[in-house]
């Protein structure tokens, strides 16, 4: 993949993403075309030929499978064991500056994979739970560490 | 995620009436709403990544559920049924008794979830919420307002 279609890439994924947040206003057809225009932007950009074909590609396809799946659950077993982001577990290193990136557009469950590939835990005791708190302590990790600027 | 993903893990939604009434978040769950919490996740992970009550035992069990909602003035009681001046709360497990979902009674008798990390919604029974994701009802609580 050249740096021009990576940067692109990313720029789309990232739309994707701010635009799942925003939906609570738009009716049931215009939902359905908007999911729909996200799928054909989808497969155009991770045919799936190309799906494993780098890290980058291959973290996103992963996540995004494992927020499907488990958009509904309370249950943090239950959304760590899920066997996508188990394989996000199983790219060691690599997806470190992937989970960062994700972590600084959008909040998710990441604590349990950083903390599994890197041994490390920078959240106090206190901040447990507390999302907003988890995150900017694993960001500010991520700086520290070199990950992210 | 829209009405229409919510509506496919939920089907009898639809039918039985509900309505969403928060926008999507990942800074609460289903536990901590039930208990007034919107400030914290709770799960007990073996981790210990999330919250989870002081002094009561970070497992997956109904035991250690209810343990954790007794820490917040709940207690067992064996109706659904609105009380004045009682609020409710409902535990959900699944085909093997771990806990799932927790659901909290409102002063209409209806009933408050959030769901993961989706919105908050209202609805008119508590089986609207039964089926593959959440399981059954197991256990009401309730605690004085």
């Amino acid at each position: 993949m050249t740096y021009a279609t990576s940067t692109i890439s990313k720029k789309l994924a990232l739309d994707f993403e701010i635009s799942d947040v925003n939906d609570m206003a738009i009716g049931e057809e215009s939902a359905f075309i908007k999911k729909e225009r996200t799928r054909s932007v989808e497969h155009y950009l991770f045919p799936f030929s190309r799906k494993w074909s780098t890290p980058f590609a291959r973290f996103h396809m992963l996540k995004k499978e494992w927020e499907i799946d488990t958009a509904v659950k309370s249950s943090i077993s239950e959304i760590v064991i899920h066997p996508a982001y188990q394989q996000i577990i199983g790219m060691g290193p690599t997806a470190i500056p992937f989970i960062l990136s994700e972590m600084k557009i959008k909040r998710g469950h990441w604590f349990w994979a950083l903390k599994s590939i890197t041994g490390e835990d920078p959240v106090a005791p206190s901040d447990r739970g507390n999302i907003t708190k988890m995150t900017e302590m694993w960001l500010l990790w991520g700086r520290e560490q070199g990950y992210i600027r | 995620m829209s009405q229409m993903d919510i509506e496919a893990s939920f089907p009898r939604l639809p039918t039985h009436g509900y309505v969403i009434t928060s926008p999507a978040t990942t800074e609460y769950n289903c536990i901590a709403w039930a208990a007034q919490d919107i400030d914290a996740w709770w799960w007990p992970d073996s981790l210990q990544l999330y919250f989870w009550p002081p002094d009561i035992p970070r497992v997956e069990t109904l035991d250690a559920f209810i343990k954790a909602y007794e820490s917040q003035g709940y207690s067992i009681c064996h109706s659904s049924d609105y009380e004045a001046g009682w609020e409710k709360i409902a535990l959900y497990v699944d085909i093997n008794g771990k806990p799932t979902h927790a659901a909290r009674q409102l002063k209409t008798g209806y009933w408050t979830s959030k769901l993961g990390r989706l919105e908050d919604i209202e609805h008119k029974s508590l089986d609207s919420l039964a089926g593959t994701q959440y399981g059954s009802v197991s256990t009401i609580m309730r605690r004085r307002k």
